[in-house]
Parts: structure tokens; sequence; C-alpha cells
């Protein structure tokens, strides 16, 4: 009896060895794991792993890693995993899914608490914007993408600076029949009209989030595209993203109206400037203001280290980091001291998309934005084609997306 | 007793057991309306005392020694308040707080530690939800939040708003209530024994006359269900005054205190007590007089409700009662018991089935009949019904072509556009599928090919990758600079194309990925059923005379009809319902004009958030699936009785 007495307790002595032995580890590497999805590739992921690279090794306790995941599914396995526990603690997107992930709930973690003066001054105040839904603040912005003017330097010396002057250096440069055009953009893209559109004071909702998509200055910015294609007759017909390549690299465009992503796709023959888009005389000489994409970096509500994580993001988004992301990572930064820098500041590509960003609106990140790419498309569609005219085409999509958005809202209680 | 026939034993067995499923049944509801009254009043008088309170705070600014002061006599003279804390964001400040640990050092005003950034978290929903609901005209976010704790009190939080803008929140948590005295069971197994008792002396007078014994059975056991009902619910109006006497109590004694609070009485004490958006219920005035008319209306829908689950209950008690009395039961036991093998290797299929198959499936036709969208998640099924509006909305807009002041244009968010497209989709798919299938299929089968095996292993290796794969890989070759095809486009001296700009070449886009990957299988399948196609077939055609097309007409088709025709069908519904290859390829570019059904579902679920709308899109989809499905089986049985 007491040999197996003996017996039992030193099996259940062993029994503690190992599993001392197997926690022992564990507790001696208390690290707190952070991971970071993202969909960055190239550049920009190797400017980004540089910089958690640097602070995994300045923080023994803490360790980030950035995990990729594919542009395509990322939305989709964020909205899926983060509510329920399983997604990472960190992630990088732009902010048009923002106010959709909010609603849903359980998936954003407000950061005003964690905010002081000094954080949030560090931005440009237009990212911040985007990073703000209903007041608050539920992310720290990276880095932002906007359209601006670029012109062939072998065409065009001085760059418009206004609507007139636009239309005057575009029209000597226009000869249809011999297939080339004095400017040339996507026009029939909602996304694209947005710089007009938001010149004459237009835009997708009025201050109390209801869309308003029939405004009459939204009208105004189409009746001047149709001047533009109809009268003036300066911009071709059916643009498409690879016409306006092919016209831009073929020497054929002298003006075209695109953004970052678009250098990658310049040819090294074609010698471009970056200006920014001109005034609207029609429009009481207000500047074009397109609609700026915004990524931010956010914590996961169900983040079991939102502390550290919010520690990381203000690390990610201080100063020195904007400038190894925007140097290395070629990504134009949402911190404003990063433009301090004297590399950043000569850089033509960075200080040309900064100053247009003083001219440009966040697009809006309430969850209602996605019903209006459709009907908008459509009715873009039907005006750039002459088959109805802009109020009418914007009455019919503004009853579309109407229609959608009180069905989402519903009644209410 | 002995005289009683199997039978009436059954019939018998049977009333016992679903009687006294259903008086449990109904007990249990019962009780469940009274802890969910009882709930109610705690929660209705803690409401009244905390919005008070955030009235006297709004006075008082908001913060200040005023707020400290009125957050003290509040808890003196409703203890069961505790802890109160008032927040205000703007000034990172608990303002006031009751809580044991806030004492001495850590004792209000002080700021938020990080610790508390919940309660932060929470001022701050609170002035989002009252923003929200002004800016938009509707109820849809609480102002007032009313968490259950662990322990089942509440914890309520009330904004703050000292000028019209909400600047912090009054937190207090309220212990749970005591829970009602318990029902007793007497009233049930009253009804229980007189029901069987009577039955047992009915089937003694009646003798074995099963016609009449089943009538009888049916007719005690809704009268014991249904009456046992009635007499419960008669308490509930009591416990109803009750609450409103309990609650005009605490409105009469909560505005006395705020009075003498704020030295005035300008404010509106019945508006405290109101559902989470802040909207009055109007039960109790503020003088504390009851609004008889508006609880006996409300009373009245209360009693409807449990109405109804009586009666579903005793309705399911009676399918109980007819599967046992009738001997349902005992030869599903019978043979079960026999079977128990078989039933046990099966169970693990079955329950499967049920949690994966089926309970989701049901759900998705309930979802479908409810307005559910992102922003009323939370809300019960059945506080969003809306019947069939979903279907009558999505079936009756037939215009897919919108006629505008020149010329027309096609709705691509229209069903129908999206439905005529999904079926242009499958029939194009599956028709190229089996041609080119069939024809690969036939290059193989020539005798004496050299390398088959390598050519074989070729030709199904689209089908071994994985086919979101597939998808990414062809969306790749379609960009419009870097893709593959716009190279070789522009090798032959064209112009680049936009792929994804244009419905009719995005549709050309998809179709060749698809095509891409549903040849392999058409071809497996046709291989394999040329080879069972005996030799000596053809050597006879060949004696006879008969033409290459001749044997192809008269013996290789017939032969393959019996593998061709499952696998076109499967091929049909799998196409049709092919999900990854537009989502992924074309993403139902431009505007929406490749979309077939199931990413059109998708789309309105996870992109516009109408999840009601978007599970009756499916239902349809599934219902399309269903009559193809009779329709092709009844075909295909036709064929099989010619051939």
């Amino acid at each position: 009896m007491s040999i197996k007495k003996t017996l039992k307790n030193l099996n259940a002595l062993a029994t503690l060895a190992v599993a001392a032995a197997l926690v022992a580890p564990a507790s001696a590497a208390a690290k707190t794991e952070l991971v970071l999805w993202t969909s960055y590739r190239g550049a920009e992921r190797t400017a980004l792993e540089k910089v958690v690279q640097a602070y995994n090794a300045a923080n023994a306790d803490v360790r980030v890693n950035v995990l990729a995941v594919p542009h395509d599914a990322f939305a989709d396995k964020i909205t899926a995993a983060v509510p329920r526990g399983k997604g990472p603690d960190l992630f990088i997107y732009a902010q048009d899914r923002l106010g959709g992930w909010i609603e849903a709930g359980n998936t954003i973690e407000p950061l005003d608490f964690f905010l002081d003066d000094e954080t949030t001054g560090r931005f440009l105040p237009t990212t911040l914007d985007a990073m703000t839904y209903q007041g608050t603040i539920y992310g720290l912005p990276l880095n932002y993408k906007v359209l601006t003017l670029i012109y062939n330097k072998a065409i065009i010396q001085e760059p418009p600076k206004t609507s007139q002057e636009l239309v005057a250096i575009a029209k000597k440069h226009t000869d249809v029949a011999a297939g080339r055009y004095g400017l040339v953009y996507w026009y029939s893209d909602f996304y694209v009209h947005s710089g007009l559109m938001n010149a004459f004071g237009g835009g997708v909702f009025d201050g109390d989030r209801n869309p308003t998509l029939d405004r009459a200055a939204n009208v105004r910015s189409m009746d001047l595209l149709l001047k533009w294609i109809n009268d003036d007759k300066i911009l071709p017909a059916e643009p498409s993203t690879a016409l306006i390549t092919a016209l831009f690299n073929g020497g054929k465009a002298a003006m075209i109206f695109n953004g970052p992503w678009f250098l990658g796709e310049i040819s090294d023959d074609v010698d471009f400037g970056l200006a920014l888009l001109p005034k609207i005389d029609e429009a009481g000489g207000a500047p074009m203001k397109p609609w700026a994409t915004i990524e931010g970096i956010y914590v996961s509500a169900t983040s079991q280290h939102k502390d550290a994580a919010f520690d990381f993001i203000d690390y990610l988004t201080a100063a020195p980091q904007a400038r190894t992301l925007a140097l290395e990572g070629r990504q134009t930064p949402a911190n404003r001291q990063a433009y301090d820098d004297p590399a950043v500041k000569k850089d033509p590509v960075l200080a040309a998309f900064s100053r247009q960003f003083e001219n440009a609106v966040p697009m809006p990140n309430l969850p209602e934005m996605s019903m209006f790419w459709s009907p908008a498309t459509t009715a873009m569609n039907l005006i750039v084609k002459g088959s109805a005219s802009p109020s009418a085409a914007l009455k019919e999509a503004q009853e579309k997306v109407l229609r959608d958005v009180q069905r989402l809202r519903g009644s209410g209680g | 007793m002995t005289r009683l026939s199997p039978r009436a034993r059954w019939l018998a067995a049977g009333l016992a057991l679903a009687l006294a499923a259903a008086l449990a049944a109904e007990h249990r509801l019962l009780e469940r309306a009274r802890e969910a009254h009882a709930r109610l009043a705690a929660q209705r008088t803690a409401v009244v005392g905390v919005r008070a309170l955030a009235e006297v705070v709004s006075r008082a600014g908001g913060q200040g020694d005023e707020v400290r002061r009125a957050v003290e006599r509040f808890a003196a003279a409703q203890g069961e308040l505790a802890p109160i804390r008032v927040v205000d964001f703007n000034a990172r400040s608990l303002e006031a707080s009751t809580a044991p640990a806030d004492q001495g050092e850590q004792a209000a005003p002080r700021r938020l530690v990080r610790e508390e950034k919940d309660l932060y978290d929470q001022a701050q929903r609170l002035r989002a939800a009252v923003e929200t609901n002004r800016q938009e005209g509707v109820s849809r976010k609480d102002e007032v939040e009313i968490e259950r704790t662990a322990g089942g009190g509440f914890r309520i939080a009330a904004p703050v708003e000292p000028a019209g803008e909400v600047t912090g929140a009054v937190i207090a948590e309220r212990p749970p209530p005591a829970a009602p005295p318990a029902a007793g069971w007497g009233g049930a197994l009253l009804a229980l024994l007189a029901a069987v008792g009577l039955f047992a002396a009915l089937a003694w007078l009646l003798g074995d006359r099963p016609a009449a014994l089943a009538a009888a059975a049916v007719v005690l056991l809704a009268a014991a269900a249904l009456g046992y009902a009635a007499v419960s619910l008669g308490g509930l109006a009591a416990d109803r005054m009750a609450m409103e006497e309990a609650v005009a109590g605490r409105l009469a004694s909560t505005a006395r205190l705020a009075e003498s609070v704020l030295g005035d009485a300008s404010f509106d004490a019945a508006a405290w007590d109101a559902d989470v958006y802040r909207r009055g219920l109007g039960f109790v005035a503020a003088d504390g007089t009851i609004d008889a008319a508006a609880v006996t209306a409300d009373l009245g829908r209360t009693r409807t409700r449990l109405w109804r689950a009586a009666a579903g209950v005793t309705a399911a008690a009676l399918a109980l009662l007819l599967f046992v009395g009738l001997g349902g039961a005992g030869r599903l036991a019978v043979t079960v018991v026999r079977h128990r093998v078989a039933y046990a290797y099966v169970l693990p299929a079955i329950v499967a089935m049920v949690v994966l198959v089926f309970f989701p499936f049901a759900y998705g036709i309930a979802l479908s009949f409810t307005e559910s969208t992102l922003y009323n998640e939370s809300q019960g099924l059945w506080e969003k019904w809306i019947g069939v509006d979903n279907y009558a909305d999505i079936l009756s807009d037939v215009a897919v072509v919108k006629q505008a002041e020149q010329g027309s244009t096609y709705d691509y968010e229209n069903f129908y556009w999206t439905l005529g497209f999904t079926v242009v989709w499958t029939v194009v798919n599956v028709a190229f599928g089996v041609t080119l299938g069939l024809f690969l299929a036939l290059l193989l089968n020539r005798q004496g090919l050299a390398l088959r095996p390598v050519y074989r292993v070729l030709l199904i290796l689209p089908w071994a990758v994985p086919n979101y794969i597939t998808a990414l890989v062809w969306k790749g070759m379609f960009h419009q600079q870097f893709g593959v095809v716009n190279q070789i486009v522009q090798m032959l001296g064209l112009a680049p194309v936009a792929w994804f700009e244009h419905p009719f070449t995005s549709f050309l886009a998809i179709w060749a990925t698809n095509g891409w990957l549903s040849f392999p299988f058409m071809m497996v399948i046709s291989l394999g059923a040329l080879q069972s196609i005996p030799g000596d077939l053809y050597e006879a055609a060949e004696v006879d005379g008969a033409s290459r097309w001749q044997q192809f007409r008269s013996i290789t088709l017939p032969s393959l009809k019996p593998a061709l025709v499952p696998a076109v069908i499967i091929s049909v519904i799998w196409t049709f319902n092919m999900f990854n290859i537009p989502y992924l390829t074309s993403g139902g570019e431009p505007a929406g004009a490749t979309e077939i059904l199931i990413t059109g579902a998708y789309k309105i679920a996870f992109q516009k958030y109408q999840y009601g709308y978007a599970a009756a899109y499916a239902t349809i989809i599934f219902l399309i699936l269903l009559a193809y499905g009779t329709w092709q089986n009844r075909v295909t049985r036709a064929t099989e009785a010619v051939g």
C-alpha cells in the first residue's frame, strides 16, 4: 500500500516535472507576439519589414510578425476572422471599408483614448479625417494616394494653372485625325471624376450622411465635362486605362490626370512632369479636389495586446519610420514631419503628390459608399455617351442609391 | 385497466407523454415571462435613476464638484446603483465615482488610466450613437446602453449632454433583481392527472373504438394544455401592474430627489422611463399616474405573443401524441433497436447534416423574410420580419433596359439581367466544355498514339490546380498592361484591350478562364466511356461500309450518352454556381455586368450589407436549381426509358 502510494507520488512528481519543462521555455520567452496583416508586396513590403525588424530589435519583450495576405482576399478575411478573435492584432488597409467594419462592430478598436495632441499633430489633417468615423479615430494613417496632373515635358513646357489655360493648351495639342489629344483621362470613371465634382462643391453625402448624388454642383461638374468632350473636343472617346497608357507612352497625350500607381507604367522614353490639377474657372476658380485614398493601420478589437499594438503603430507612424517607408517603400507619407527630411523634400514625385494632397478630399468611409459605385458608373456612362442628360442620369442613380441606403438603415428599432 | 387494448394503451402513453412535455414547456414559458417581467422592472427603475442622474449631471455642466455632490446624493438615495461613475471624454477624466477602488489616491476627479479605456470608449460610443440617430433621422443605435453583467445584473450607460452635445456618460451598475417566487407545479400536475384519468375512464367506457379514442385523446390534450395556459396567463396582468407601480414610485421619488439636488423642477421626469433610443415608453406620467390604456394595450401584445407560443407548443404536443398514439413511435423504436448498429454508424453523419446543412439552410430561408442588415444584426429575426417583401422587390423589378432621353441602357444590377447572364454563362461554358472535352478525348483515344499518357496528364493538369489559383492566374494574364494576352494582341499589331471595362470582353475573359478549367473533366469522362465501347462494333461498321462520321453518330455518341448526360447535369449546376471564376477574375466588372447570381448575392450581403435581401436572392437561386434538377430528372428518366 505504501509502495503504491510512493509510486503514485513519484508519478505525480514526474508529471509536474514534465509540465514544468514544457512551461519553462515559454515563460523564459514571455514575449508579446503581435501579428500584423498586410497585402504589401515588393518595395513597400521590404521597407515595412525593415522598420518592423528595427522595432523588434529595440524591444526585447515584443515581437511583431508581418504576415502577407493577398489583397483580393484581405477585406473578407478581416470581416470573417477578427470578430471571432481569430484575426491579427494589427492590419493595414485603405479607409473605404472602415465604416462597414465599425458598424459591424467588434472589429476595429477606437484609438481616441490613446491619442494625445502630439500624436495626432504629426499627421496631415486630411489623412486623419479619413481614419475618423462619427467623430472617433479608429486608425493611424500611413500614406495616401491622390490623382494629379501628369504631363509630357516634350510637348508642354508650362503646365496649365486654370481650366481656361487647360482647354487652350489642350486644344493646341489635339489633332483627332492623327490620334493626338491634349488631355486624356478616365473621365467616365466616377472616382476619377471626383476631382471636378469636388471643385464645384459637389459630393455624395451631405453633412447628415444622406446621399446627395444628384445635387446641383454634381450636375454642373458633369456639364463642364460634357463641354470638354463635345465643344472643346480635347478628350478622346471611350477612354480606358489601356488607352490612356498607350496614348501617353506613345507621346500622343499631352496631359493626363492619374495617380502614383501610373508612374510605374510610364515608359522610359517619356520625360514626364507632375503638376497641380488646375483651378476651375467655371467653379469660381476653385481648385480640382480629387478623392484621396488613405491607407491606415488599425488595432483589432479582439486583440489580446491592444496596448502593445498601439505602441507599435505609434512607432510605425512616427517621422523616422515614415521617412523609410517613403524613400524605400515609395509611399507618400501621411506624417507631415517626414516632409521636413531633406531627402523627402528633394524627391520630386513625393513633393508633387503632397502638394496636390493639400487640395484633396478623403473618399468617404461610410459603409453606404459601396452602394454608389454601380449606379454612379452607370450614370457616368450614360452621360458621357450622351444618352442622358446629367441631371436625369444622376437623379436616376440617386434614387437607386437612396433605395439601397434605406434598405440598409431600415426603419431602425 | 387490463381490458385496455394495446392501441388504447399507446394512446394513453402518448397522451401522458405529450401533455407532460407540453405542460413543462408552458410552465417554462410562463416562468421566463415572469423573469423577464422582474428583469424589466429592475431595468426600468435603474434606467430612470441613471437617466435622471445624467440629466442632473448635464445641467451641472458635466464636470466639477456639483457633479460629485449629485452622484453622492443619488448613491445615498438609490443604494442599488453601485458603483456609479461619471466620465468626461473631452477632459479624459473620471469626474465622479462611488467605486470602492476609486477612493483616497484614486479618488475622482482624475485622469482616466489605460485600464479604464472601456469607460471612455463607451462614452464616445454614446456620443456617436446620439449624433448618428440625429443625422439620419432614425433610431438605430443605442443611446442608452444596457448590458447584462456576469452575475445577471445590469450595467447602464446614459449620455451626458450639457449643451446639446454629448461630452461624457453616467455609467452605473445594478445588482441582479430578486428572482420572482417560483411558480408551483401543482396546476400542471393537476391538469396532467385529470386528462390522463379522464382518458382512462373514457377508454374503459368506450371500449375498443380507435377513432373515438384518438379523438378523445386529441381533445383532452388540447383542452388541458390550452386550459393550463389560460389559467397561468391570468396572473400576468397583476405582475404587469406591479411593475408599473414600481416604476411610477421610482419615477416620483427620483423626481423629488432631482428637484432637491437641482433646486428646481424644470425637467420632464416621465421621459426618463424610456427605451434604449431614449424614446419615452409612455406608460407612467411624471406625477406617478399610470396610463392604464397604454399598459393594457401593451399587455395585450405580450399576451398575444405568449398565446401564440402556447398554441405552438400545443400543436407540437398534438403531433407527438399522434406519433406515439398511432404507433409510429413504437415502430420507430423497434426499427432503431433492430438496426442499432446501422443507426450508430450513420449517427455522426445525421448530426453533421443537421448542424452543417439543415440548420443553416432553414436559417437562410428564415433570414430571407426579414430586413436584416449590417445595422440591425443584433436584433432577433422576429423583430425584423417583413414577409415576402424581399422576394417581391427582387422579382417585380423587370426594367432591365432603362430608357434614357436618347437611347437606352442596361441596368446591370437588375435580377433579370444577372439571371440572363448566368444562363448564357452556363450554356456557353457547358457547351464549350463538352465539345472540347469530347474532341480531345477522341484524339487521345486513337490507337497507337505515341506518348498518350503524357498528353493525358498534361491535359488533366488544369483540373488538378485549385480553381481559385487558376482564376487569379488568368486575371493576371488579362491584365491590360502586363498580361500575356495583351502582349500577344500587341505582337499581332493590334491595340491592347481593356478586358474588364466592357461587358462583352469581360465575359470573354471569364469564359476563357472557366473553359480552361472545365474541359478536363469532360475529357476524362468521355475518355473513360470511349474506352468501354467494344472495338468490334466499329469493325462491323467498317465491314458494312459506314463512313467515319456515320460511325461517330451511330456508335460513339449513343455509347457515350449514359456517361455524358450525368456529367452534363453536374456540370450545369457547377457552372451555374461557379463562384470563384467570376468573383476573382472579373469581379463583376464593369459595374456588375458580369456578375452571376451567386456572386451577386454575395455582393449584396457583404458589400451592400443587406443580409435579408441577399438571403432572398440565394433562396431564389436555390428554387431555380431545384426546378432545373426536377426537370432534368424527368428528362433523363424519359431518355432512359426510350434507350
